[in-house]
């Protein structure tokens, strides 16, 4: 087997976990010959027709039809789905629209917002849709690694992408297990 | 018969343990070291067995048992850690996850949470059900407490704390099934309910649903919880509650009760909302550099050597013009003994100074019958009386205000033992709980306690003239008094169940003491002999004080034993050292024409900024070490501080020792040690 492929995606997230990521710094210069990153927000791909890849990571959460689609996709072309960060895990907190009614979490949007006048709430074929709620992955598609945290911190990270180099599924420990 | 403690033998993993009879399994386990992990269990706390994180498996049964409700039997087999066993915890916190908001990144508890800290355990790092996404309110009616019902979990344990260690029963579980939430009496909302604000449901609560309003380990740690418990006590009204301190990054996180210690407290460790709220509420304009005020009446700041020339330099001008009679000293109650000793030397040696005082030496000196020297002087009841005696009468303002946790000791018995209870006051506010209350006005209040007193002896069982009927003239008196004819019949109840009573006790609040005109203390004096042998008078007095060490003030002798007179008082020059923002108007206003007025304080408050010319910055309470008096006089503790001070701010007796210093005062005291044996001598 050549170097291992890997796609990453940020759906309903900040880019926090991406960020983290790049945290790893030094560690990164390790890491990166070892792999083959190809769409990625860091590589800045605007094009997400994934090629078969070893690895897929998702960070965020499932929240509008576009969303749903590109996990799907990524689902379809990689052998494992790796969700990094609470909103891919549990939703996180873009799960706060949930307890809204969605009608009313855009009309707050794009209509009553301090800054706005005469707003509207826009509407295209273009447009995704939202869902009707913001969901983790794994109540969209099968996922095969949980790394949880808002942020995971950098040596969580590393540690997901080391197990999976080494051929495991990670499963983390207690003490890398956090919500916040 | 069974024997109370006969032994049973059981094994837990294999391991065989001889264990008491009929405790419960998950009590067996902790005995001997074996982690069960818990929920809804609180060591303070009745089980309730609601949570079933304890589980465990019971002679292979396929049925786990919740290990916190389930007693030992001899023979029994238990295992405490298998898959089956995680895998049920683990779904019973999902379950917990799904219902209701659980986003650890905006919650208030996150890092100090059991329940997040279970999830971590068993490694529950996604959920396999879906989320409910149901909307529970959040309630912030209370300015000290927030309950957010979207992160209860429904153990139970606030409700249990209120009930069992409040004695207060507020809380509770109201409607059904998914939608069941925690009410308060038979609301939604903690304002307008009978909560006394004690906390002790937010202390034992496991999530973030009960929060306090003022701190967050969020807002101060963030991600890592690196906090440090300190053991404490709280000396804001001389009970002394004993506390667990939680600090981190040199601020106040937590303040705890200790709800398994009681050391002879009958209060089970609960606190009220001043030691447990108000202590993080300081005021604005922490003072960290010493001010002084120039000619043009700005202010500047000054090093602290310096300040402290100017304050020795201008009290002793004031001296040499006018002799010591002009220098005043005024301390208020709430700081330490080492502080009151070392300032009253200071004061009547150092400077010779015509008057010291304390804040609250008005109550201090209504109370002199009480603590004349000599053969009057008698002792005060020892607070904790207040769980042995089977009446009690207040005398004064609501203690709801003034010592909320007294109050809430005397609700729990009234509740829970039909402990009689009855008032007399001259301010209109009669706590709920208290049926037998007659109010009065405060020119009538001396009139109805000696009523009180003369109708309690003709009523007294040994009285061999005591009688059914009111003694004479009592129904005249109680009619100048203008008392209605319910309010009568309460004051005859009133006086029977006094003198009836084997063990009773009078509580007499600072709203009598503080009277600017008091003659009631000879009357409640009078009242409380009927009661107690000879040497014993007072024993059944419990005096209440306005300030957390207002008795140590008192007992260092501090308390000016005749109130100031003459316009010319505190024309002159003044050292004033305090605590609390709590400022006498009195004094305020009297000290607008003095001559120099220097203050030691932790806050350059506007009344000092607008009044004084010199500001030396002090520790606040939780920054510096100091013994404080329970304020019944029957007991001392030192603290040691808590958090660091500001920088460059120094202890309060450095800056008293150093004004000795420069004054050249001789035997002065040099070192804390020096200064902490001496007053342990002299108190
Ligand atoms: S209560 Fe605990 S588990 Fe729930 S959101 Fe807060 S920290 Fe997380
Ligand atoms: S604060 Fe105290 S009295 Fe109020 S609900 Fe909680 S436990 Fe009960
Ligand atoms: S408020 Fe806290 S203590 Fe009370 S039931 Fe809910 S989670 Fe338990
Ligand atoms: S009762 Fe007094 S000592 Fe106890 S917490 Fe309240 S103020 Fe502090
Ligand atoms: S701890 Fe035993 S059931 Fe909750």
């Amino acid at each position: 087997m050549g170097k291992p492929k890997i796609a990453t995606v940020w759906l309903e997230g900040c880019a926090g976990c991406h960020m983290s990521f790049l945290d790893l710094d030094e560690a990164l210069l390790d890491i990166l010959p070892l792999v083959e990153l190809t769409v990625s927000p860091i590589t800045d791909f605007k094009d997400f027709r994934f090629p078969e890849v070893e690895l897929g990571i998702i960070e965020g959460g499932i929240g509008n039809e576009e969303q749903l689609e590109i996990a799907r996709h990524l689902r379809s072309k990689a052998k494992i789905i790796m969700t990094w960060g609470d909103c891919a895990v549990f939703g996180g907190i873009n799960t706060l629209r949930n307890w809204i009614p969605q009608k009313e979490v855009l009309h707050r949007g794009y209509v009553a917002s301090e800054s706005t006048v005469g707003g509207v709430i826009p509407m295209h074929a273009e447009i995704p849709r939202l869902l009707d709620h913001v969901i983790p992955v794994n109540q969209a598609i099968t996922v095969d690694a949980y790394i949880p945290g808002c942020p995971p911190s950098p040596e969580v990270i590393a540690y997901s992408l080391t197990e999976i180099l080494k051929g495991k599924i990670p499963v983390l420990p207690s003490e890398m297990i956090h919500f916040d | 018969m069974k024997n109370a403690s006969a032994q049973v033998n059981i094994t837990i993993n294999g391991k065989e343990l001889q264990v008491e009879e009929g405790i419960s399994i998950l009590f067996a386990a902790r005995q001997n070291d074996i982690y069960i992990p818990t929920l809804c269990h609180h060591p303070a706390l009745s089980e309730w067995g609601g949570c079933r994180l304890c589980v465990v498996e019971v002679d292979g049964s396929p049925k786990l048992a919740a290990s916190c409700v389930t007693p030992v039997r001899g023979g029994m087999s238990i295992v405490t850690d298998n898959d089956r066993i995680v895998e049920s915890r683990r779904t019973m916190l999902e379950f917990l996850f799904a219902e209701r908001n659980h986003n650890c990144m905006f919650c208030p508890r996150s890092g100090e949470c059991e329940l997040q800290r279970l999830a971590y355990e068993l490694q529950m790092d996604h959920l396999t059900v879906a989320f409910s996404f149901k909307e529970f309110p959040t309630d912030v009616t209370s300015r000290y407490m927030a309950i957010d019902h979207n992160r209860c979990i429904l153990c139970g344990r606030c409700i249990r704390a209120c009930q069992e260690i409040a004695g207060a029963q507020v809380l509770g579980f109201h409607h059904r099934g998914p939608k069941t939430m925690i009410g308060m009496d038979l609301k939604t909302e903690r304002s307008n309910s009978t909560c006394m604000d004690c906390g002790v449901c937010m202390q034992v609560c496991p999530t973030g649903a009960i929060s306090n309003r003022f701190r967050s380990h969020y807002a101060v740690k963030g991600h890592a919880p690196t906090s440090e418990k300190v053991e404490s006590f709280c000396s804001l009204c001389g009970l002394m509650c004993p506390t667990d301190l939680y600090a981190g990054n040199n601020q106040l996180i937590r303040v705890d009760g200790c709800l398994s210690e009681t050391a002879g407290r009958p209060d089970k460790g609960q606190l009220c909302y001043k030691g447990r709220f108000q202590v993080f509420q300081a005021p604005a304009g922490r003072l960290t550099q010493p001010l002084v005020r120039q000619p043009d009446g700005t202010w500047e700041v000054a090093t602290w050597k310096d300040a402290i020339q100017i304050v020795a330099g201008k009290m002793a001008d004031i001296q040499k013009i006018n002799s010591g009679k002009a220098l005043f000293g005024i301390t208020s109650g709430m700081v330490s003994n080492e502080e009151l000793i070392l300032f009253k030397e200071l004061m009547e040696k150092g400077w010779s100074a015509g008057y010291v005082d304390t804040l609250d030496g008005r109550y201090f000196r209504n109370l002199a019958a009480v603590y004349s020297k000599g053969n009057g002087a008698i002792a005060e009841a020892s607070w904790k009386t207040i769980g042995e005696s089977d009446f009690v009468l207040i005398v004064g303002g609501n203690p709801v205000r003034t010592q909320p946790l007294l109050t809430s000791l005397l609700r729990k018995r009234n509740y829970e033992e039909n402990l009689k209870l009855a008032m007399v006051s001259h301010i209109d506010e009669q706590p709920s709980f208290i049926t037998d209350y007659i109010h009065v006005h405060g020119h009538h209040l001396a009139d109805l306690l000696r009523t009180l007193a003369v109708e309690a002896a003709a009523l007294r069982k040994d009285n061999p003239a005591a009688g059914s009927k009111q003694s004479k003239g009592t129904a005249t008196r109680l009619s100048q008094i203008g008392l209605a004819d319910k309010e009568q019949g309460m004051f005859t109840s009133m006086a029977r169940c006094y003198a009836e009573a084997k063990n009773p006790l009078i509580i007499i609040d600072t709203a009598v003491t503080g009277m600017t005109d008091c003659d009631c203390i000879a009357p409640i004096l009078d009242l409380a002999k009927l009661k107690t042998a000879k040497g014993q008078e007072g024993q059944n007095l419990l005096i209440l004080k306005p300030a957390g060490n207002s008795i140590g003030a008192w007992r260092a002798g501090i308390a000016a034993p005749s109130a100031p007179e003459g316009k010319d008082h505190l024309k002159g020059g003044i050292v004033l050292m305090g605590e609390e923002p709590a400022l006498d108007e009195d004094l305020l206003g009297r000290i607008h024409s003095s001559e120099f007025v220097a203050v030691l304080t932790s806050y350059a408050l506007p009344e000092w900024l607008d009044r004084a010319h010199v500001l030396i910055p002090k520790p606040m309470w939780m920054e510096q070490d100091g013994t404080f008096m329970s304020l019944d006089a029957l007991e001392k503790a030192y603290r040691c501080r808590t958090l660091l001070p500001p920088e460059g701010v120094r202890p309060t007796w450095e800056s008293l020792a150093a004004m000795e210093e420069s004054i050249g005062m001789k035997n002065r005291i040099k070192s804390w040690d020096e200064l902490r044996k001496k007053t342990e001598e002299m108190m």
